[in-house]
């Protein structure tokens, strides 16, 4: 079975997006300089693929990944990816109350996030699954559903905006991997228990 | 001649745990952040950093920070002068070395000038931003411990964007138990 891991770049002082963030500018005022490790590229997130090692070694790991579970604003935020994240596999997206219009391609919505998690490992099989959006991962770890967290530290201090991490419990992590990008820390915990 | 801020912080940037008082000054569960201290005086990365911590000749603290140290009995280390940083100076002077100072640029300046070439060793999140907001601090060291506190103070909020540069990065090695593992980052602020 493969595990479920976060990935998010975040800045030093923990906000995945600057403030005033909408669905026109999803990383809100100043937030872009924390995807510039990732290269320009379009709605398709395999074209975002970063020119450096460190960057690109992370990147295809994302990519690997059997399935993507991401919540309803990181979503539409980013335009639904088009319905496809990365080779088709499933999306599930964690909602509140389900549209009666179907996502596009391979989402699907659900609104349990102990079962949805639970599909996602199922449809991934041996590979791990993707979580996306800060909403998500603190209900992932609320509910212990988290295995491991790849976080990108970018050298700033954004001052204001969204938060990763807010209201969860106590949960211990082991740092099992540290690699220097250009200008960014890739970090990867792994959470105990 | 370097004031930088040096502070322990959990990976989701809590520098106090929940429901902090007089009687618990690291909240729940927050003490848990100072595990890897008991390492300061072994070889290795934290042996290091701190040795260079208690190597400044001056010190610049919040009040908060000040206080539930319990004033450090009037001495951080070696007898160096200790600025406090506080809204409302109290009548009563405080013990030993220190002395309060209202201002952040003006603390930075008396503590630069009481370094000399040594650099200034800054403590608490309200000094931190104080610092921060008047463009004052040059580096700053985090010992970030692997753990999510889930909630409590955070050092950084409500500030200016600051952009950072990493120059230093020392992580403890798997001989140090679990509890006692940190990642030391050095940043220098970009001005």
């Amino acid at each position: 079975m493969g595990e479920v891991v976060l990935y998010m770049s975040m800045s030093v002082d923990g906000f995945i997006a600057g403030p005033d963030d909408s669905p026109e500018h999803g990383l809100g005022v100043g937030g872009e300089l924390l995807h510039g490790w990732l290269a320009d590229g379009g709605v398709d997130p395999a074209s975002h693929r970063p020119a450096d090692d460190a960057g690109a070694a992370v990147f295809d790991e994302v990519l690997a990944t059997g399935a993507v579970v991401t919540g309803r604003r990181t979503f539409e935020f980013a335009g639904g990816w088009a319905g496809d994240h990365h080779n088709g596999v499933p999306i599930f997206v964690l909602t509140r109350a389900a549209p009666p219009e179907p996502p596009p391609g391979s989402a699907r919505y659900v609104t349990d996030i102990a079962s949805g998690v639970a599909e996602a490992k199922a449809a991934a099989g041996d590979r791990d699954v993707l979580l996306h959006g800060a909403a998500t991962a603190q209900e992932c770890l609320r509910a212990g559903l988290l295995d491991a967290l790849q976080l990108t530290v970018v050298p700033v201090l954004l001052g204001r905006g969204r938060r990763l991490f807010a209201d969860l419990p106590h949960v211990e992590l082991e740092l099992v991997g540290a690699v220097d990008g250009p200008d960014v820390q890739h970090l990867r915990y792994r959470v105990e228990g | 001649m370097t004031i930088r801020l040096d502070m322990t912080m959990s990976v989701d940037g809590y520098v106090v745990g929940p429901d902090d008082s007089v009687d618990a000054p690291m909240g729940e569960g927050g003490f848990r952040l100072f595990n890897w201290l008991d390492r300061r005086n072994d070889p290795g990365p934290s042996g290091q950093v701190v040795g260079e911590s208690m190597a400044t000749r001056a010190v610049i603290s919040g009040r908060r920070t000040f206080e539930h140290a319990g004033q450090w009995n009037g001495d951080h280390h070696d007898g160096v002068p200790i600025f406090i940083l506080t809204h409302e100076v109290p009548s009563e002077p405080p013990p030993g070395s220190a002395r309060y100072v209202t201002d952040a640029r003006d603390a930075a300046a008396q503590a630069r000038a009481a370094a000399g070439d040594a650099d200034v060793l800054a403590m608490g999140a309200g000094a931190a931003r104080a610092l921060l907001r008047v463009g004052e601090l040059d580096e700053m060291e985090l010992h970030v411990v692997p753990v999510l506190l889930g909630r409590g103070r955070p050092l950084f909020d409500d500030l200016p964007r600051v952009d950072l540069e990493l120059v230093r990065r020392l992580t403890t090695g798997d001989e140090v138990e679990p509890a006692q593992r940190v990642m030391h980052l050095r940043y220098r602020v970009r001005r």
